[in-house]
Order: structure tokens, then C-alpha cells, then sequence
């Protein structure tokens, strides 16, 4: 490397050098940043209640235990119940969700991308707009809406509510997607005596999978952690979902903290192992959707 | 400008050929595609917006027996733009979208950059910065709500070992402190996003580019700034919108954490509408906040708009 440096060298390099140790420490720094409050979540969970609360603090619990967790998965007492099915009931709104929210998206991805209707652009940015529009002018009209549609305290009113605002992001990615997908393919396809739907289901569609992906996760952990909806949409306690459930629990018990800390944990980790699998799929859905675009 | 030209130049051909109804009409089936996605966002869109609206210049009971309101014209509006708490809430609202933007923007950029350069380790440390933005708002905020905690949370007790303060300070409940300290724990979520978007644009920028430019002598700070920032620009904007219209729209973290307290300090537009709306039942004065809210978001979203449409032109024309 060295070797083929010219006489002004010596000094760029050192200077390349100095941007590459700033780099460094702002990564070191910014490591600290994001993981020292969660691994500060994991030691408080593993405490008792008593260690978690003592000063000077435990930095390492000096009895770690793992009754948190025992409790929050025990289906036997009533903390453990609530928490399964809270648990449940995310889970299910939130796949219902994803499923209807590809469904949906893909078709009208695929349109924006390929035909030139007219309207297509205003539509498109119409869509686009609802990213835009913050939930509390939703909430009440909504909730209107849902009591008139006979859908307060059901899951329907979430899924049918998540599906709207997980839509223009995932038609947006999805669209990056097929305008990257050569035309020829289809025309080819076409040649051969396919119909238009043919050539879409058949020959596009999969090539989309990884976009499909991305938009499925980015449904997912949309649904997953919504909390304003689904904290004026469901009153009964066996249709809460986690981020509201996680809230009413923390209510009554205020100062378990290694308990909230282990719920805090439980409820986040279906989505980062689901992200961390899959982030390749959705950092690639951004670079051709979001940026190129 | 261009697309007003684009615009007009098209709309002509359209005329020239066959009327738009034609075309639609030709093109139906098209419609299809998009119609599931049209028909949901109209009912669960287009009507509550309107309804927002009318309701703005109702007189509402409480309890939501909406049957029972009663015309009043702009007095809900006169009666927000009068009160000394909107002028409160509004500034929160500004320090809060522009600090939360701003610094999330900047570190998520700084840590893009530095993230570029492949060397060991690069992806474990890519996945864990991420995390912050994957995980639930409602987790994050009890998870800093136990960090601030005024008798034992560990930022205090740091500070008091260290010697720096006598006793823990009081980060989420006293009123000088508190929107800083929820801007932090907003960033701590946020800046991921912005480093996400700059990465993938950072791999639109050709290295051929950047090879050629320190060929000719370009420090590492005029690279940057010369070659790389410019093809980011697009992405920058874009970026930096989103991360204010949600920021604008921000509510889980402030409510979580403090409810808008102490004595409204870190209130901002949204906690405060919810409020007004299901803690008040002032159904009417929410509306009218709402739309106010929705000007604001509409005068963005035209930017933003603008930003996705000039990207596009830019491609089409390379």
C-alpha cells in the first residue's frame, strides 16, 4: 500500500488517518449511546426488586434471577395470562396486518409502477400523503367509525386501521421495486402468449420477493408496536395488545421495575430477531425504493 | 416550474389525441390494481378528515353524543390562537421537531459515513445501532423512564458518584430539564432511520468518482463535501422531511413518559390534542386543533412532494 505513495503522501495519509480515528470514536461513542440503556434493561431484569432498587446500585445483580420472566410466561397466575395473551393478541393483529397490507400493495405497486393511467401520479402522491397525517386527527373518527361498523374492542378496527398506514410506505418500496424489474420480461412473457395478469403473477412477481419481504417486515413491526390506536380502540383487557398491556400492568405495579424491564425485553424481541434476519432484504428495498426513487 | 411545463405539455397531448375520460375509460382495467388500495384509503382516510373538520366548528358535549352539538362558527379556533397554552405547547413543539430532526439527521449521517468503509465487525455494529428503531417506542420509553428515574435511575446516580451533583437530578419531572431529556431518549430512536437512508445512499455514489477526485489531489474533508454530499442530496431531503413529519406527529414518547407534564413542559401539539379530546372529551377544540395540525402537515407535505418529484425528474433526465 505504502509503496506506491507519490511525495505528497505522508500527509494525506495522516490526514485520511485522522478522519478514519474521528470515525472511530463517533462509532465508539454512538455504540455507547444505543446499547448502554439496553443492556441496562437486561441487568435490571434479571434483579429483584430489592437489588434494582439500592444505592449504590448493583451493577452486576448480585443474585441474578430470572423470576421476571418466570412470572410474565407463567400461564398459572394472573400476570403470566395477561401477558400470553397480550402477547397473542399482538401477534395476530399484527400477521393478519401484514398479510392484507402485501395483498393489497403489491397490486397497487405494481400499477403505479407500470401503467400510465391517468390520475396514476396524483393517486401516487396521494397515497404517499397519508404518511404525512399525524393519528389524533384519525382517532376520533375512527372510533366513530368503528363503533358504526360494530368494530370497537375487536381486532378488525386495528388491522383495518394498521393497514392504512402501513400501505404508502409499503406501495412506495414495492413500487422502487418493480421500476427496477426490465419491461422486457413481461413483454417477453407476453409474446409467448401470456395475459398481463400472467405476466405479473407469473414472471414479476417472483422476482419482487425481496421487496415483498421488506414490506412485510416493515408491516410487521409497524402493527407490532403501535400503541395509540390500540390504547382508545380496545377497552376489554383480553383484546389489549402488548404495548397497551405493557402500560396498564405498569400502572398497578410501579415500582417493578425488573418486571417492566423483562416485558420491556419480551415485547421487543420478535421484532429485532425478525429485523436482524431479514435487514439485508429491507436495507436493499430502501436503496432501490427510497433513494433511487 | 418543470412540472408545470411537464404538466401543461402533457395535458395538451392528452387534448390532442383523445379527452382524459378516453383515456380512463380505455385504460380501465388498470384500475384495478390500485383499487383495494384507493377503497381503503378513502374510508378510513378521506371521512375522517372531513368529519374532523366539521366537527371543528361544533359545540360538543362530552361523552361523544355527537347528536347533541351545536354550531359555534371559528369560536373553537379563536379560543385555541387566545389561549396561553397553545403558545407553550407550540413552541415545545418547535424546539422539539427541530432539535429531534436536526441532531437525529446529524448523527444518523456521521454514523453512515463512518459505517461506509468495510472493516471488521461493521455488520454486528450496523445490526446493533438499528435495534433503537426496531424496538417498540412504548418499550424505549420505559426503558429511559427507568434510566431518568429520579432515586434510581443510573444517569443520577453516575453523576452523584462521580461527584458532579449532590443528588440525582430530577431529569423528566422538573420543567427546565424535561424536553431536552425526552429529545434525547426521541433521537436514541430516531437517528437509526437517518443512518439507514444515508447508507443506501451512500452506495449511489460512484467510486470512480471519488478515486479520480483524490487522483487530483482532493483532501478527504473536500471529497466529501465536493463529490459525496452533493450526490446525497436528494436523499438528504427526503430524510430530513420524513424524520420532521414524524417528529411533528410524535406522541407515544412524551405521553409514556411524562403525560405532558410537568405543568404542560413537554406537552407538544399531538399529546396535547389527545388530551383535549379523550382525557377533557372537548371533542370540538381538539378538531379545530386538528385541523390547524393539518395545515401545518399539508404545507410540509407540498415540500415534501416537491423533494420526491425533483428526485424523480432528476433520474428521468440522467
Amino acid at each position: 500500500m505504502t509503496s506506491i505513495s507519490n511525495n505528497q503522501a505522508p500527509r494525506s495519509r495522516r490526514r485520511i488517518d485522522g478522519w478514519r480515528w474521528t470515525g472511530r470514536i463517533f462509532l465508539v461513542l454512538m455504540l455507547m449511546y444505543t446499547a448502554l440503556p439496553m443492556i441496562w434493561m437486561l441487568l435490571t431484569s434479571i434483579k429483584s426488586g430489592f437489588a434494582a432498587m439500592q444505592f449504590p446500585p448493583q451493577w452486576w445483580p448480585s443474585e441474578p434471577t430470572l423470576a421476571s420472566y418466570q412470572k410474565l410466561l407463567d400461564p398459572q397466575n394472573s400476570v403470566g395470562q395477561d401477558f400470553l395473551r397480550f402477547f397473542w393478541n399482538s401477534l395476530f393483529v399484527s400477521v393478519c396486518t401484514t398479510v392484507l397490507a402485501v395483498f393489497v400493495a403489491v397490486p397497487a405497486a405494481y400499477a403505479f409502477s407500470r401503467f400510465t393511467f391517468p390520475g396514476r401520479q396524483f393517486l401516487f402522491f396521494a397515497v404517499l400523503l397519508r404518511n404525512m397525517f399525524p393519528a389524533v386527527i384519525f382517532l376520533v373518527p375512527l372510533f366513530i367509525l368503528m363503533r358504526v361498523l360494530g368494530l370497537v374492542n375487536t381486532h378488525g378496527s386495528l388491522i383495518l386501521t394498521y393497514l392504512t398506514f402501513g400501505l404508502p410506505l409499503a406501495i412506495w418500496l414495492l413500487k422502487g421495486f418493480y421500476d427496477n424489474i426490465p419491461i422486457q420480461l413481461e413483454q417477453a412473457a407476453r409474446i409467448d402468449g401470456a395475459t398481463r395478469f400472467q405476466a405479473f403473477l407469473l414472471i414479476v412477481m417472483p422476482l419482487s420477493v425481496p421487496g415483498i419481504i421488506a414490506t412485510a417486515i416493515y408491516s410487521f413491526i409497524g402493527a407490532w408496536n403501535e400503541y395509540i390506536y390500540a390504547a382508545t380502540f380496545i377497552t376489554k383487557n383480553e383484546q389489549l395488545t402488548l404495548p397497551v398491556g405493557i402500560q396498564r400492568f405498569f400502572s398497578e405495579n410501579t415500582t417493578d421495575f425488573p418486571g417492566l424491564m423483562a416485558a420491556s425485553f419480551m415485547m421487543s424481541v420478535p421484532v429485532v430477531v425478525l429485523f436482524l434476519l431479514l435487514q439485508r432484504y429491507f436495507v436493499r428495498a430502501l436503496t432501490e425504493g427510497a433513494v433511487k426513487h | 416550474m418543470n412540472a408545470v411545463t411537464d404538466h401543461a405539455k402533457s395535458s395538451r397531448a392528452g387534448i390532442q389525441s383523445e379527452n382524459v375520460l378516453q383515456r380512463m375509460w380505455r385504460q380501465r382495467a388498470d384500475y384495478l390494481y390500485v383499487l383495494p388500495a384507493i377503497v381503503v384509503m378513502l374510508v378510513v382516510i378521506a371521512y375522517p378528515v372531513y368529519y374532523t373538520i366539521e366537527l371543528s366548528f361544533f359545540k360538543t358535549p362530552p361523552g361523544l353524543q355527537l347528536r347533541d352539538k351545536v354550531f359555534i362558527g371559528v369560536d373553537n379556533y379563536s379560543a385555541i390562537l387566545s389561549s396561553e397554552v397553545f403558545w407553550r405547547v407550540t413552541l415545545n413543539t418547535v424546539i422539539w421537531t427541530l432539535a429531534s430532526t436536526l441532531i437525529a439527521f446529524v448523527l444518523g449521517f456521521g454514523a453512515a459515513l463512518a459505517l461506509h468503509r468495510d472493516f471488521f465487525g461493521r455488520g454486528v455494529l450496523r445490526a446493533i445501532l438499528i435495534i433503537p428503531w426496531v424496538i417498540s417506542a412504548v418499550a424505549a420509553s420505559y426503558i429511559w423512564k427507568w434510566i431518568y428515574h429520579s432515586d434510581f435511575g443510573i444517569i443520577g446516580i453516575v453523576l452523584v458518584q462521580l461527584g458532579i451533583v449532590d443528588r440525582p437530578p430530577n431529569f423528566i419531572d422538573s420543567v427546565g430539564t424535561v424536553l431536552p431529556s425526552l429529545i434525547v431518549v426521541n433521537i436514541w430512536r430516531e437517528f437509526p432511520f437517518a443512518m439507514i437512508m444515508l447508507m443506501a445512499g451512500l452506495q449511489t455514489v460512484p467510486d470512480q468518482l471519488l478515486r479520480a477526485a483524490q487522483v487530483d489531489g482532493a483532501s478527504a474533508w473536500q471529497r466529501f463535501w465536493h463529490v459525496t454530499f452533493p450526490y446525497l442530496s436528494g436523499v438528504s431531503t427526503v430524510t430530513i422531511l420524513l424524520l420532521a413529519v414524524a417528529n411533528f406527529n410524535s406522541f407515544i414518547i412524551p405521553w409514556i413518559m411524562t403525560g405532558g407534564g410537568p405543568s404542560n413542559a413537554s406537552h407538544i401539539w399531538i399529546t396535547h390534542i389527545y388530551e383535549l379530546a379523550f382525557g377533557r372529551q372537548r371533542w370540538g377544540v381538539a378538531a379545530a386543533y386538528s385541523v390547524l395540525l393539518f395545515i401545518i402537515v399539508m404545507t410540509l407535505g407540498y415540500f415534501y412532494v416537491r423533494a420526491l418529484s425533483g428526485n424523480e425528474r432528476k433520474e428521468n433526465r440522467a
